[in-house]
C-alpha cells in the first residue's frame, strides 16, 4: 500500500494538470454532456485505487488507458452501443492528443486565469468569492456585510468555488448543479 | 458511484468550513470520517482543495480591495466630474471613428471563438461567422450576418437582448440559445429559458412565436417550424461548441457539407447514390482526414485530392 499523502501528492501534481485532456477525451466518446463530470470522477476513483497499490510510472498514458477501459465497459453495459463506437475507442489509444499539462503556468498566467474564471461567475457569486479570497471574511462576516442569511452565503460560496475550480482546471467555469445528470437518475431508478 | 456534482457540493462545504476559525476538533473527526468513507469523497475534496488554493492568487487584487462587484459606488465624488468629461470626450472620439456603432466579430473557417460582451453576455462563434454587435447603454442588439453563434444572455428585463437574422428577430426572455444562419435558412436551438421569434418589420398579421427550452425552430422564408426535441438531439446540435460533429443517420451529402463549413478544402460528392448513403458517428470537425479514412475503411469509398476539392467516389 502506498501512503495516502504520497498518493495525494502524486494525484495533484501528475493527474489533475491533465484534466483538460481527460475531459476532452471523455467528451469525445460520451453522448451526453451532462455525464462527462460523472465519468471523469469514476475514472479518477479508478486511478486512485490503482495508485494506492502502486504509483504508475507514467501518469498520462496510465490515465488515458484507465479512461478508455472505463468507457468501453460503460458502453458494453449500456448494450445499445454501435460496434463502430467501440472500434473508435479501441483505436483511440494511439490517437490520444498530445498531453500538455499546464503545470508550467507562470504566476502571471495563473493570476490571469483566476481573473478570467472570476469574470465568468454571476455577479453575486463573484462578490462572495472576492470577500472570502481578498478580505478573508468568514461566512458569518460575509453574511453580515451583505445583509443576507448564512445559508445563502454558503450556497453562493459553494457555487463560486466549484465553478472557479472547474475553470482553474481547464473547464468551462460554469455552475453545475447536482442532480441534473440523466445517468445518475437512471442509476437511482435501477437500484 | 453517485452523481459527482452532489459529492462535489458536500466537499465544497467541508472545504469552506475547514477555513473558518470556528473549526473544532469534533468537526475534524466528523470530516475525517466523511473523507475516508469513500474514494470518491477523497478525490472530489483533493481536486477542489487544489483548485481553490490556486485561486488564492486573487489576494493580489488586495490594493483595490473594493474592486469589482455591483456594490461599487460609481463616480460619486466631485473629483469624478473631470474624469467623466474626459470619458465623454473619448466616447465622442470613438463614435466618430466607429460611427456605425457596431463592433464586428469575424471567425475564420475552422476557427471558434468565445467573446464576452460588455453587458456580461457571452457569445461563442462557430467557424465562418460574422456578427455585428451594438451593446452600449440601453441598447443590446446584434446582427448575425452569417454562420452560427451560441448565446448565454445575462437577462435584463429593462434592456432586452435582440438578435437580428435577416428579416427575423429573436428577443431573449432570459436564456441560452444558439442561432445558425445559412443564407435565408435559419435555425434556433433553445437550451434554457425562452426566446421570442418575430418577423421584421413586425407585420400586424404575424404572431410572434415563443420558443422554450428544448425547442428547435427552423425558419425557411415565410414559414417557421418548431419542434420540441430531446436532450440528446440538442446536445448533438451544439456539439460544435466542443469541436465535434455528430451525425445520426445523416446523408453523406449533409455530413460533407457540415465538414465543409470547417475546412477550406471542400469535400465533393458527385455520385448521387453515394450522396444518399446514411452515416452515424462523432467526429472532430478539424479532422477531415480521419473522416475520409473512415469512409474508405467502412464503405470502401475513395478520395482524390484535387487541390481545392477532395472528390469522393466509389
Amino acid at each position: 500500500m502506498v501512503d495516502d499523502e504520497v498518493v495525494k501528492e502524486w494525484f495533484v501534481q501528475e493527474i489533475l494538470p491533465l484534466e483538460p485532456s481527460l475531459t476532452r477525451f471523455i467528451r469525445r466518446h460520451c453522448r451526453k454532456a451532462a455525464d462527462v463530470a460523472d465519468i471523469r470522477q469514476d475514472v479518477y476513483v479508478r486511478i486512485y485505487a490503482a495508485a494506492r497499490e502502486q504509483l504508475p510510472r507514467r501518469a498520462g498514458p496510465f490515465m488515458f488507458t484507465t479512461a478508455r477501459n472505463h468507457l468501453i465497459n460503460c458502453a458494453k453495459r449500456a448494450q445499445i452501443v454501435s460496434i463502430q463506437y467501440v472500434a473508435d475507442l479501441e483505436a483511440s489509444s494511439s490517437a490520444v492528443d498530445t498531453v500538455t499539462p499546464d503545470r508550467t503556468l507562470s504566476a502571471q498566467d495563473e493570476f490571469r486565469r483566476v481573473r478570467a474564471g472570476l469574470e465568468r461567475l454571476p455577479p453575486r457569486c463573484r462578490e462572495v468569492v472576492l470577500l472570502r479570497k481578498i478580505e478573508g471574511l468568514s461566512t458569518r462576516e460575509a453574511a453580515m456585510r451583505l445583509h443576507v442569511g448564512i445559508d445563502t452565503i454558503e450556497q453562493q460560496m459553494v457555487h463560486g468555488m466549484r465553478a472557479l475550480v472547474d475553470f482553474m482546471l481547464g473547464g468551462s467555469g460554469r455552475i453545475r448543479r447536482p442532480g441534473k445528470s440523466e445517468r445518475s437518475l437512471k442509476k437511482e431508478r435501477n437500484k | 458511484m453517485s452523481n459527482s456534482a452532489s459529492v462535489e457540493e458536500v466537499a465544497a462545504r467541508w472545504l469552506l468550513r475547514g477555513e473558518e476559525a470556528s473549526w473544532s476538533s469534533e468537526d475534524q473527526i466528523e470530516f475525517d470520517k466523511w473523507l475516508n468513507s469513500s474514494m470518491e469523497h477523497k478525490i472530489a475534496f483533493w481536486r477542489l482543495e487544489h483548485g481553490w488554493r490556486r485561486a488564492d492568487r486573487l489576494a493580489a487584487l488586495k490594493p483595490l480591495s473594493h474592486a469589482p462587484g455591483p456594490r461599487r459606488p460609481w463616480l460619486t465624488s466631485a473629483a469624478a466630474v473631470p474624469l467623466a468629461a474626459c470619458l465623454i470626450l473619448c466616447v465622442l472620439i470613438v463614435l466618430r471613428v466607429d460611427f456605425a456603432r457596431h463592433k464586428t466579430y469575424v471567425t475564420e473557417i475552422g476557427a471558434r471563438e468565445i467573446v464576452p460582451l460588455a453587458d456580461g453576455t457571452q457569445i461563442e462563434l462557430n467557424s465562418g461567422t460574422t456578427l455585428r454587435a451594438a451593446v452600449k447603454g440601453q441598447v443590446r442588439e446584434v446582427w448575425l450576418d452569417e454562420g452560427e453563434v451560441y448565446f448565454e444572455v445575462v437577462h435584463d428585463p429593462a434592456r432586452p437582448f435582440v438578435v437580428h437574422v435577416g428579416s427575423r428577430t429573436l428577443t431573449d426572455l432570459g436564456t441560452e440559445f444558439s442561432v445558425r444562419r445559412n443564407d435565408a435558412h435559419l435555425e434556433v436551438v433553445v437550451v434554457s429559458g425562452r426566446v421570442q421569434l418575430d418577423n421584421e418589420p413586425i407585420a400586424s398579421s404575424s404572431v410572434p412565436v415563443t420558443l422554450v427550452r428544448g425547442d428547435i425552430a427552423t425558419v425557411e422564408g415565410a414559414s417557421t417550424l418548431v419542434v420540441p426535441s430531446s436532450v440528446d438531439r440538442i446536445d448533438d446540435l451544439l456539439s460544435w461548441r466542443h469541436g465535434l460533429l455528430v451525425f445520426d443517420q445523416s446523408t453523406l451529402a449533409d455530413a460533407a457539407s457540415e465538414f465543409n463549413r470547417y475546412s477550406r478544402k471542400k469535400l465533393l460528392i458527385t455520385d448521387s447514390t453515394i450522396a444518399r448513403m446514411r452515416i452515424s458517428g462523432r467526429f472532430e470537425s478539424s479532422n477531415l482526414d480521419g473522416f475520409i479514412r473512415l469512409l474508405h475503411l467502412a464503405y470502401g469509398l475513395n478520395a482524390s485530392d484535387e487541390g481545392a476539392v477532395i472528390k469522393i467516389s466509389e
